[in-house]
């Protein structure tokens, strides 16, 4: 016993060690992965985020009217693993550090976030396309941010036309 | 002549909570023979497996077990790096030594816990908690979680450490290492835990061999076998650290060991801290897996572990197999109970670290 005396007096000395919650605020580092949390400004509907998701917590159910599609999180189901917002290109799932999720049994089945994320519209032939979300345009968009609303088909010709424009004026140059 | 009686112990085992089921024949209070009988909590983890992609099943692999959820999805990881030639950037390396050895360091500490709270010392078993505790809140910290540190994924690692981060873990490490180090002599000394683990459980060196045990449990006895430093993976080359090993191969040697390894532990963490190359910490995209198989080994807390993969080429695995490292040493409590009291089997038990959940994956 002797050894641990010192040891057990100073523990004795220096007070709980244990969060005083639920009377004051438990610390949180900031790194923290709580509940998952799902941005519809940004989502872009690849669906990386379901791909690599093991609990099955994320689910992609399109709309019956083809306008967008309905992104539901399921907060009872995810494992916290954080694999969603680690894959997800353009950071529309994030973990935050939210761990407050003690809810009643009736709301087991309504404890999620569900979200619509609506398709893009091709600015030319208002063709269904992926959404193009306004911090996505500005994101990866600004090389040609016209052609960038287009939908493939109109994409192919407004590229055809770029380049037999360039054609016809190196054509006019060299005569 | 004797009578003997069959003592059922479990499936809800006495010293760790978990369930394992037991049959000790014993005469009076002297174990004479010893049945064992898992698959209470079965979880068919293998077949799930072969029903989740690549990516899904690094999570399911860091499930297995909470205690070395590192070590698994990490050696899964390998297994997938290597059937799918990826090399990991060297920093993704050092980081996935970084969480190997936290985690050893929090594994150990809570075995060496466990062993002082079956010795009745619940006082010492609260305080190695306590200071397994730095190690808890540095996973957090650091990994944003206290058990599943998602750390490990196929070609790097998740999150990186950052200047700020490094001085956290840094600090943690600082705290840890005096007490680490009163703890150390805390178990060395005491005459109760002295009393009740010296000479029990004993395993010889021979029998070690003859039943391949792995891990602290083999080192104790004299068999310093460690992967990390057999077949060295991720950068355990470029690290100094000695191989622990212990003759007396009882449980009060297998303590002391395990703590002795957590002193390494620390200071490997400090050589990966300081050696850390910059770049990236994984490669970039999502890899596509070949046909082909292929094995990877590393050294868990409780000893070696391998990982079998078997791909098809599609995006799932045809088959993973593991091989855990407490299976192997479940067998060896046959040697290490012969003649011991019936009031020391929790204690035995407890030295070979055993972890139901990864026995019963
Ligand atoms: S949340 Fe992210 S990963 Fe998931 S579909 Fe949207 S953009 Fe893709
Ligand atoms: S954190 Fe993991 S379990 Fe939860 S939704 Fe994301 S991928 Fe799925």
């Amino acid at each position: 016993m002797l050894p641990f005396l010192k040891i057990m007096v100073k523990n004795l000395l220096k007070g709980p060690s244990t969060d005083p919650f639920p009377f004051a605020p438990a610390k949180t580092p900031k790194r923290f992965r709580g509940c998952a949390s799902h941005d519809e400004s940004k989502c872009i509907l690849c669906g990386i985020c379901k791909h690599v998701c093991a609990a099955g917590a994320i689910q992609m159910r399109a709309a019956e009217d083809g306008s967008g599609v309905e992104y539901v999180l399921w907060h009872n189901s995810c494992v916290f693993c954080g694999m969603c917002a680690h894959y997800c290109p353009t950071g529309a799932v994030t973990m935050t550090d939210n761990w407050h999720l003690s809810h009643l049994a009736e709301e087991k089945y309504t404890f999620c976030e569900t979200s619509f994320v609506a398709f893009g519209e091709c600015s030319q032939c208002g063709a269904r396309i992926q959404p193009r979300p306004q911090v996505i345009v500005d994101q990866l968009g600004t090389r040609s941010p016209d052609r960038f609303l287009l939908c493939p088909k109109c994409k192919r010709e407004s590229q055809v036309k770029h380049a037999t424009d360039k054609n016809l004026i190196q054509l006019r140059e060299q005569q | 002549m004797a009578e003997t009686y069959t003592l059922p112990v479990g499936p809800l085992h006495v010293a760790l909570e978990e369930p394992m089921y037991f049959d000790i024949k014993v005469e009076g209070e002297t174990v004479r023979g010893l049945d064992l009988t898992a698959g209470h909590v079965h979880r068919g983890m293998e077949a799930l497996a072969m029903h989740r992609n690549y990516f899904q099943n690094v999570t399911l692999t860091e499930r297995v077990c909470s205690l070395c959820s590192n070590s698994h999805p990490a050696t899964y990881c390998m297994a997938v790096e290597t059937l799918a030639g990826i090399t990991v950037p060297e920093r993704g390396q050092y980081l996935r030594v970084i969480a190997d050895e936290i985690k050893r360091v929090a594994s150990h500490l809570f075995n060496v816990g466990i062993m002082a709270h079956l010795v009745g010392f619940d006082s010492l078993f609260m305080h190695a908690m306590e200071v397994r505790e730095l190690m808890q809140d540095a996973k957090e910290g650091v990994y944003g979680n206290r058990m599943n540190l998602g750390q490990c994924t196929i070609g790097g690692t998740r999150t990186d450490i950052d200047k700020e981060t490094a001085r956290f873990l840094r600090g943690q490490i600082e705290a840890l290492k005096p007490q680490l180090h009163e703890l150390y002599g805390v178990f060395e000394k005491d005459p109760l835990i002295r009393t009740r683990t010296r000479g029990i459980g004993v395993l010889p060196e021979a029998e070690a061999r003859r039943y391949a045990v792995v891990g602290p449990v083999a080192r104790a006895s004299g068999v310093a076998y460690d992967v990390r430093r057999k077949a060295p993976y991720a950068t355990y080359e470029d690290l100094t650290f000695e191989v622990q090993s212990d003759t007396a191969g009882d449980v009060h040697s297998r303590a002391m060991l395990r703590l002795r390894e957590a002193v390494e532990s620390v200071s490997i963490i400090e050589q990966c801290l300081k050696q850390m190359p910059e770049g990236p910490v994984k490669i970039e995209g999502m890899a596509a897996v070949p046909a082909g198989e292929s094995v990877a080994r590393s050294e868990a807390p409780r000893g070696e572990l391998v990982y079998f993969l078997r791909s098809d080429g599609s995006d799932t695995p045809q088959r993973v197999k593991w091989r855990v490292p407490t299976y192997m040493n479940w067998e060896a409590l046959q040697v290490m109970m012969a003649g011991c009291q019936v009031a020391d089997i929790p204690l035995i038990v407890n030295s070979i670290d055993p972890c139901i959940s990864c026995t019963e994956r």
